[in-house]
Order: C-alpha cells, then sequence, then structure tokens
C-alpha cells in the first residue's frame, strides 16, 4: 500500500524572470506544457494533469501524478540468423560487449534469430529532472530571446529563480547558464514586484493560494477575469460602456501580476480632437481602454490596469500621475492635429514625391498616379465617375505625409477623412478615403461606398502588380509586404460589391503601367488572386474538388468573375443531387473513352449526320446542337448559369441512351470516327461550364 | 512639506546614488550626441578591455527634429539623459535602479511602476538590446537595456544600460505640466531662482529655427562627407589605428544625418544609406577599438 501511494507524486516547477513581454507570456506556457510531456514521453516516465501559469515574472507548470521512477526498458537487438556461422555470431557478442549467455533464440515472421535482450532499470524521476531541466531551457522557443550577465542561456528576460518541488520536496540538482553561473533549484519564489518579498514554497497545493496572498494571480484566466469583473463594475457605476478591444484586454493581462482597475478623465480641452485619435493614443502609448457614453460617443473617460494594489491614498496619486502623462500626450496630439489643419493635401503630395514606396517603385506620389490610371478602368464597375475615382486617388495618400499619421500610423486613412472633410473636399471622397485600408484582414468587413470600394481595390491591385513586377511576391511563410492580405481584400470586395469583371481586366491595365512585363508573370499574380478565392470558398464550406473544377478552367482569367462565383456555387448545391451524380458517371465514361481514343489526331471535327445509323445518334445530335446555343447565349449570362448548368445535366439521358444502344468502336472507320467527333463535341461544349472530371463521384 | 527635488539636485542624487554603488562617475562627452548610447564610456567601452565596466554620466542629447520652438510643452530638441552603464549585468539590476527611484524623492511604494517590453535598436550604430521601458504611473521615466550588440559585434559579458529622462523624471517628481516650469536650483525666484525655460527657452527657439530652416544643406553635406572621410582615414592603417578620434567624426556624421534629416534633405530612401554609412563608420570604430 505504501509502494503504491508512492509510486507517483507531484511536480511544481517555476521559472521566475524578469518582466517577460506580455505579448510572449501565453505562448511560452503553451511550449512549455509541450516541452515538458515530450521529455517524459521520450523517458517513458508517465504522468496526469497539467496546468500552466503565467504571468509577468513567474512561468509555472504542475504536473499531476508524476511517476517517481521510470519505467523500466527493455531494450532488444536482434543479431545474426540462430543457425549462422560462428564468425557472424561472435561479432554481435563483441559489438555489444556480451556473452552468448546474454542472448536468447526467437522466433519471428523471417525465420529464428538470435537476440540480446537488455533489461534497463528506471531510474528516479529526481535524478533525471535536472537534465530534463537543463534540456527544456536550453531548447526553449522564444519569438525573441536575450543572454545577461555571463550567460549562455537564453531567456526572454533574465531567469533569477527556478522553484523545482516533487512531492513538495526541492528537487537536488542546478541549471548551468554558462561561465560557471548556476540557478539552483529551490523552494522559493516571489511575491508582487511591489514588495518583492520571498517567499517559501512548502506544498504544492498551497502554491497558488500563497502567491495570491502575496498579491501575484499566477492564473491567466483568473486575472483576465478580474480585469474584466472590475471593469464592468466600474463602467455600470459610472454609466459608461467599453470601447471592445479583445487584444488589449489580452496585453493588459499580460502586464499586471494583480490587477487594480481605475478609472480617469480626459481634460476638457482634448475632447474635440477625433474619437480615433483620442483612442488610439490612449490605446499604443498607454493602453488605457475608451469609454463611450449613453449616445455612443466617446466618453471624457478612460480605464486603466496599474499593477499596484489598491490603497485609497496611492491609487488616488496613480490615477492623478496618470492622468497628467495622458494630459501630456494628447497635447502632443492636439499640436499635430493643428499643425495638420493649416496643410493642404498638394502640400502633403508634394511632400509624397520624395517618400519612396519601394527601392525600384517610385515615390508614394508615383503610387497615387498609377492608380489614379487603374481607376480609369474599374470606376464604372462600381458605379463611380471616372473623375472623381482619379481625383479620390491622387488624394488618398497625402495623410501618410501628415504629423498625426506619422505619429501614429495606425490613424492612416483615418485622418485623411477627417482632413479631407475639413478641407471641403466631396463628402464622397472623404469617405472613400477613411475607409481604403479596408479590409484589414479576413475577419475585417470590406469598405461601405462604392467609392471606397474602389479605392481600396485599386489600392491593393496596384501594390500587387508591383511587387509582382519587381519579384518580390511571398514565398513559403514569408509575406513580408502582406500580400497575401491585399489580394484577399481584392477578393473580398469582388463578392461584396458583386463586381464582375474578369481577372486580366483587372490586372492587364495595372501591368501596363509596368515595363517587360511577361505573360507568364500576369498569370501568376491573376492565379495568386483566384488563390484567395479557393481559400474564402474553402472556408465557406465548399468541396474543393468543385472549386477546383471550375477554376481549372482555360478561360478563368477571362471568366467574369461574379460568373466563376456563381458557377461554383450553383455547382455545389446540386452536387450532391441523384440527377447530377448520373450525369457525372455518363460524363466520365464518355470523357475517358475520348481520352483512350486517337481524337486529337483527327485533323477535323466536322459531325457528317450521313454517316449516322441510329435515331439515338440523331438525338444526341439534337442535344449537341440544342446546348451549343444555350452555352452561346448563355455561358458569360450572370442569370442563367443555373440554366446552362441543367441544360448540361439532362444530357444524361441522351447520353445514356447512346451508350447503352451504340457501339462506338465498330469496324467501319469513318463512322468510328464520326461517333468519337460526335462524343468531342458534346465533351467540349460541356466543359465550357466546369471541368467536371475533376469532381469526385 | 518638503520641498520637491530641483532637476540639479535629481542629477546630484542620482550620481551620489550610482557613485555610491561603484560607478565611475564620467561628465558628458563633449560634442553632440542623439543620446546618452553614444558617449565612447558605453559604446567602446562595452566592447572592452575589461569584462567589469561600471560608469555613470549625465548626456545632454539632441534630437533636432524633435524641436517645437518652445511651443509644446513636452518637446525640446536638447535634453537630459543620466545614464548608467554596468557590465557584466548585475543580477539585482532591477532592484538596484528601484532604490535609484527612491535616491530621488521617488517613493516607489506610493505608485505603479512597472516595466513594459520595448527593445531598442540603433540603426545607425549597428547596436541593439532588449528591455523596457520603465513606467511610473503610466509615464515613461527610464529606457532599461540589455545591450545584446554595438558595431554589429555581439556584446560579451552583456551590459545592462539605464537611461533616466532627466526632463520627464523632474516633471514627474515636481508635479509640472510644462517642462519650462522645471526648477532648476531649488533657489527661490526673487532670489534669482531659475527654472528650466529661464536656461533654455531661448535656445530651444533659436536651434529650432536653426534647426528646421537656417542650417545650410551643402555646408552639412559637406561636412557629413568630411566626416566620413576623416573617420576612414584614421582607420586606414592597420598599424596606427586612433579609434577614439575616429569615433568622435563618427558621432559628428551621425548628429550631422540628423541636421539634414529636420532640415526635410533626406529622401526616405536616402535615407537607409546615410544610415547604413554612420553605422558603417562605427561598425569600423568598433572593430579597431577591440583590435587594440
Amino acid at each position: 500500500m505504501e509502494d503504491y501511494k508512492k509510486s507517483t507524486g507531484d511536480l511544481l516547477v517555476e521559472f521566475f524572470s524578469e518582466e517577460v513581454p506580455a505579448r510572449m507570456q501565453f505562448q511560452s506556457g503553451v511550449h512549455l506544457e509541450e516541452s515538458f510531456k515530450k521529455a517524459f514521453d521520450k523517458r517513458d516516465i508517465r504522468y496526469g494533469e497539467i496546468e500552466i501559469l503565467t504571468g509577468p515574472r513567474h512561468l509555472a507548470i504542475i504536473i499531476k501524478q508524476l511517476d517517481l521512477k521510470q519505467q523500466d526498458q527493455i531494450i532488444e537487438k536482434r543479431g545474426p540468423r540462430s543457425d549462422a556461422n560462428e564468425k557472424a555470431l561472435n561479432g554481435f557478442l563483441n559489438s555489444n560487449d556480451i556473452d552468448l549467455k546474454d542472448t536468447e533464440i526467437k522466433d519471428t515472421k523471417n525465420g529464428k534469430f538470435h537476440f540480446y535482450i537488455k533489461k534497463i532499470k528506471g531510474l528516479d524521476t529526481k535524478k533525471i529532472i535536472p537534465e530534463i531541466i537543463h534540456e527544456i531551457t536550453y531548447g526553449f522557443v522564444w519569438s525573441k530571446s536575450q543572454r545577461w550577465g555571463s550567460t549562455d542561456l537564453r531567456w526572454a528576460r533574465p531567469l533569477r529563480n527556478i522553484l523545482l518541488l516533487l512531492n513538495d520536496e526541492v528537487v537536488e540538482g542546478e541549471l548551468e547558464l554558462g561561465n560557471s553561473e548556476v540557478i539552483k533549484f529551490s523552494n522559493y519564489t516571489y511575491g508582487h514586484r511591489h514588495y518583492d518579498k520571498k517567499i517559501k514554497i512548502d506544498h504544492i497545493s498551497c502554491y497558488k493560494k500563497i502567491l495570491i496572498k502575496n498579491h501575484v494571480i499566477l492564473n491567466r484566466d483568473d486575472r483576465k477575469y478580474k480585469i474584466s469583473y472590475d471593469l464592468e463594475a466600474l463602467l455600470t457605476k459610472n454609466k459608461l460602456s467599453l470601447l471592445d478591444d479583445p487584444l488589449l484586454l489580452e496585453e493588459v493581462t499580460g502586464l499586471v501580476e494583480f490587477p487594480n482597475v481605475m478609472l480617469g478623465s480626459i481634460s476638457n480641452e482634448f475632447m474635440s480632437l477625433p474619437p480615433e485619435v483620442l483612442s488610439t493614443a490612449m490605446k499604443v502609448h498607454q493602453k488605457y481602454f475608451s469609454t463611450i457614453d449613453h449616445q455612443n460617443n466617446l466618453a471624457p473617460n478612460f480605464i486603466f490596469v496599474a499593477n499596484s494594489l489598491s490603497d485609497t491614498k496611492r491609487d488616488a496619486t496613480v490615477v492623478e500621475g496618470n492622468e497628467r502623462v495622458l494630459k501630456a500626450r494628447l497635447s502632443d496630439a492636439n499640436f499635430f492635429w493643428e499643425s495638420d489643419l493649416s496643410k493642404t493635401f498638394e502640400y502633403w503630395n508634394d511632400k509624397l514625391r520624395k517618400v519612396v514606396f519601394y527601392e525600384g517603385l517610385g515615390s508614394v506620389y508615383d503610387k497615387t498616379l498609377r492608380m489614379s490610371k487603374i481607376s480609369n478602368f474599374v470606376s464604372k464597375a462600381f458605379n463611380v465617375n471616372p473623375s472623381l475615382a482619379s481625383q479620390t486617388a491622387l488624394l488618398s495618400k497625402a495623410d501618410l505625409a501628415s504629423e498625426m499619421v506619422g505619429e501614429f500610423p495606425e490613424l492612416q486613412g483615418v485622418m485623411g477623412g477627417y482632413y479631407s472633410d475639413l478641407i471641403g473636399y466631396q463628402n464622397e471622397i472623404s469617405k472613400a478615403i477613411t475607409e481604403h485600408y479596408k479590409p484589414r484582414g479576413a475577419l475585417d468587413s470590406i469598405p461601405k461606398t462604392n467609392i471606397g470600394g474602389m479605392l481600396s481595390i485599386i489600392d491593393k491591385i496596384d501594390t500587387l502588380t508591383c511587387f509582382f513586377v519587381i519579384g518580390k511576391k511571398p514565398t513559403g511563410s514569408k509575406d513580408p509586404f502582406a500580400l497575401r492580405r491585399s489580394a484577399l481584400g481584392i477578393v473580398q470586395i469582388m463578392i461584396g460589391f458583386k463586381i464582375n469583371m474578369t481577372m486580366h481586366e483587372l490586372f492587364s491595365n495595372s501591368l501596363n503601367l509596368h515595363n517587360n512585363v511577361s505573360k507568364a508573370l500576369e498569370t501568376e499574380l491573376m492565379d495568386f488572386v483566384l488563390d484567395r478565392l479557393r481559400i474564402i470558398l474553402k472556408a465557406e464550406g465548399i468541396k474543393l474538388d468543385v472549386i477546383e473544377s471550375i477554376l481549372t478552367l482555360g478561360i478563368i482569367h477571362k471568366l467574369p468573375f461574379q460568373i466563376i462565383y456563381k458557377r461554383i456555387a450553383t455547382l455545389s448545391d446540386i452536387r450532391n443531387t441523384e440527377n447530377f451524380k448520373v450525369f457525372l458517371v455518363n460524363f466520365k465514361r464518355l470523357n475517358n473513352i475520348l481520352k483512350s481514343s486517337n481524337i486529337l489526331k483527327f485533323s477535323n471535327f466536322d459531325i457528317n449526320t450521313d454517316l449516322f445509323e441510329s435515331p439515338i445518334e440523331t438525338q444526341l445530335f439534337q442535344a449537341i446542337n440544342d446546348l451549343k446555343l444555350v452555352s452561346e447565349k448563355y455561358q458569360f449570362n450572370l442569370n442563367n448559369q443555373e440554366y446552362f448548368l441543367n441544360t448540361i445535366k439532362e444530357l444524361q439521358t441522351p447520353i445514356n441512351l447512346f451508350f447503352e444502344t451504340i457501339i462506338v468502336n465498330v469496324e467501319n472507320e469513318a463512322i468510328k470516327d464520326n461517333r468519337l467527333k460526335l462524343m468531342f463535341s458534346l465533351r467540349e461544349l460541356i466543359i465550357k461550364y466546369s471541368n467536371f472530371d475533376i469532381i469526385e463521384d | 512639506m518638503n520641498k520637491k527635488l530641483s532637476f540639479q539636485n535629481i542629477i546630484l542624487n542620482l550620481q551620489s546614488y550610482w557613485a555610491g554603488y561603484g560607478c565611475a562617475l564620467l561628465q558628458p562627452y563633449d560634442t553632440e550626441v542623439g543620446a546618452g548610447t553614444f558617449h565612447p564610456a558605453t559604446v567602446l567601452r562595452v566592447l572592452g578591455p575589461e569584462s567589469i565596466w561600471k560608469a555613470a554620466y549625465l548626456q545632454p542629447c539632441r534630437r533636432p527634429t524633435d524641436g517645437r520652438y518652445g511651443e509644446n510643452p513636452n518637446r525640446l530638441q536638447h535634453y537630459y539623459q543620466f545614464q548608467v552603464i554596468i557590465q557584466p549585468s548585475p543580477h539585482d539590476i532591477q532592484n538596484l535602479y528601484i532604490s535609484s527611484l527612491n535616491a530621488i524623492g521617488l517613493n516607489t511604494k506610493d505608485h505603479d511602476i512597472r516595466f513594459v517590453e520595448d527593445d531598442w535598436e540603433s540603426p545607425s550604430l549597428g547596436a541593439s538590446g532588449l528591455g523596457w521601458e520603465v513606467w511610473c504611473d503610466g509615464m515613461e521615466i527610464t529606457q532599461f537595456t540589455y545591450f545584446q550588440q554595438v558595431g554589429g559585434i555581439e556584446v560579451k559579458p552583456v551590459a545592462s544600460e539605464i537611461t533616466y529622462g532627466l526632463e520627464r523624471l523632474a516633471m514627474f517628481i515636481q508635479k509640472v505640466e510644462n517642462v519650462y516650469d522645471l526648477d532648476w536650483d531649488g533657489v527661490d525666484k526673487n532670489q534669482g531662482g531659475k527654472t528650466y525655460g529661464d536656461i533654455f527657452l531661448q535656445s530651444e527657439k533659436e536651434f529650432s529655427a536653426y534647426n528646421f530652416e537656417r542650417s545650410d544643406a551643402s555646408i552639412l553635406l559637406q561636412h557629413f562627407i568630411d566626416a566620413e572621410q576623416e573617420c576612414n582615414s584614421l582607420l586606414s592603417d592597420n598599424k596606427n589605428l586612433l579609434p577614439l578620434p575616429a569615433y568622435d567624426q563618427c558621432i559628428k556624421a551621425s548628429h550631422i544625418f540628423n541636421l539634414l534629416d529636420a532640415r526635410g534633405m533626406i529622401s526616405v530612401s536616402e535615407r537607409q544609406s546615410y544610415i547604413l554609412r554612420v553605422r558603417q563608420m562605427a561598425r569600423s570604430c568598433c572593430l579597431a577599438w577591440m583590435e587594440k
């Protein structure tokens, strides 16, 4: 009984360091768990439940029911066959440094062999732990790490202590840091930074509680929950709501050991600044939450999360300090605002002539010139007046030269919108400038106005074209210019605004603005954009074979976008119907016969009706002619794609009849060829809709 | 109630605190620099020859583009940093730093002190490090860096650099909202006491005008070329290297580049090449320094 109880135990390892960047904490916890699992699995040490705890300075893992002893290991080595000669056998014995009595003969499906079976007694886990700690710390992956003092070890920030308890006892050992510096495993840690008290941990079961008593909430979710809870209480008390910002909440959770949520006020003098400026200034530099009043306007209050313990007198000081910092920040912002208001778009555009967009791609101003040219070919599809489109393109980047955007790059577009409005450009222009960086990723919405959608798409068309032309297309996981996101944006806008242009129409004009563009590059560029469509459709649950059957069409780059979209949707809808399945079987049969025939060597594909021997052939010929009419009339007609597909699908009857009654491989070559031509004509018409052979049965 | 520490007393207290710790107290470097880091006591010394190096000094810094003609209460083109460089970085450096705040009248127990990720990089020095900006009640008062590289060379052992932004710190301690209202000397106004504005306002106005409007770009360009040439020539003879004078020229080139930048004379594409030229000088100086 005693033995059984002692066969497993709990392990606590805590890496205590100086403040680890907030953005790395969560991931480091995940990585720590994986590292320990890997280390124990590799050594045949079994474990139970694992808990990860992360804070700014503490990174800890608690592992329940860890084997106190490694499993005994059996290593089996196969030697020569049992009837092998002495030389072979001795070689085997010598190389393993064993005698014949250490081996045994075992039957395998390949015959009898000598085997050396070695039993290795499992070691005590606590003897192996130091080696595991070394392995994990030296192999730890941080997105960015450093050395300190004279160490060789790298950690996100200097590692100062390792608390290591197995069954509530310190595991003897140490971690070498390099240059004879070590950290000895200990049974203590430290509390909140404010007191920095050294705390002894006697029992793993009390670890979290003791730390909370010392004002460190180690469980990230608990800390986040406390912030959310206290935040909500403050909001309710002050009749405010939050400008929701989940990412900011995550970040703040990593900046505090014991959150103390407080409310501060914004001086009235700054409330006339655009709300985006206020909330950006608060968030980017200060990590403050913005609040909104019951009318949905930005309220003159901000919420921040301090790392100090709540104390009336200190809280007042801390609030006052934060208000003062914000005041300084906002008076800076105010200075930029006032200074920008005295400038014109011409002044900024003039500055942009000197700002390089990217080496070999001219200035940012040159980019707007290109965008203006591209707008000529795109504006109509967005129902935007061409001269207004061109003017908007030329004004769209001016704010990049403004002081406010210089300070807060994330306000690009937004500031341009404000300045354009205040200068008195048309409302449409201002709106377009404001929203033309949208969508900023897969989850963001697309611009609302037509002109905004147009401006956004031409900006992205130009960017993609430019970087492809200078050979900077993304490779593997590297996409430094976020070109995939641009391409995704183009597709999202095409879908959202129901733009019915072809890929060729979208890109040929922007490619014409560059010299020496090869056909291959154009194809690559258009395929790159279509690849994003593929991803969007897959995410919508459409089967890949359906998507591929359309996207592999030879004329895909000259097929209007909405037709592509509609065809895929229509095909996906009927794909599982019985009717379609029957058609598919017949089509594939037809296709296979053609593939194994010598039809491609024919000099012409004219069908001679005089060679028909059966009314079934005539019937199929009639069906072909009907389909030809439908296809000519409707293949590029957006509203009749369903009709087009249905016409194709209905062909299952004449095709089936044809196969049931007609033998293609007849002796008479002329008749045989004529029948093949009949089938060929039919296939060529059918695959104008989609490459049905790709679709799985 | 105790009188708030004056600007000069903050400097004096920091000096005596770090001298007490064992730092060599140095004086500001006597040429224009963009940050305390540029002082050879930091850039060159962390590369050797000794593996233990502890120094503290005040350094006036120039950032021409930050000039606001004395009209902005928080931005200056000339300001002070207090710099502490300790190599190898001690294990209790954070606590040493926190105690230093208490030494200048900032009772940390009454405030919210935080270390927020802020990695530092100086492209023109080819230097980088990991660390934090230190917040006191949301105000950034210090840059704290573990030097990993200087002049593109690994710093071994790692040095810890603490850079106090003195104006910000003083504004915080004195609870002043305009930098020009800072009490400089702790002497009453009617006794001839001076504020920061009394001493520097005129200078901010004149230098802003110089930096943004009046500097002669062609002369500056020539100065840059001269400095670069001089730097290279001082490092040209492998048997007779003069890294310290060469480094002076590197710092000068860096400042001239900043002046040209403020004048709007450098396009974004040129910018990169200027930075690379300064970085090349810095690297050559560092290598020559290690050579000696």
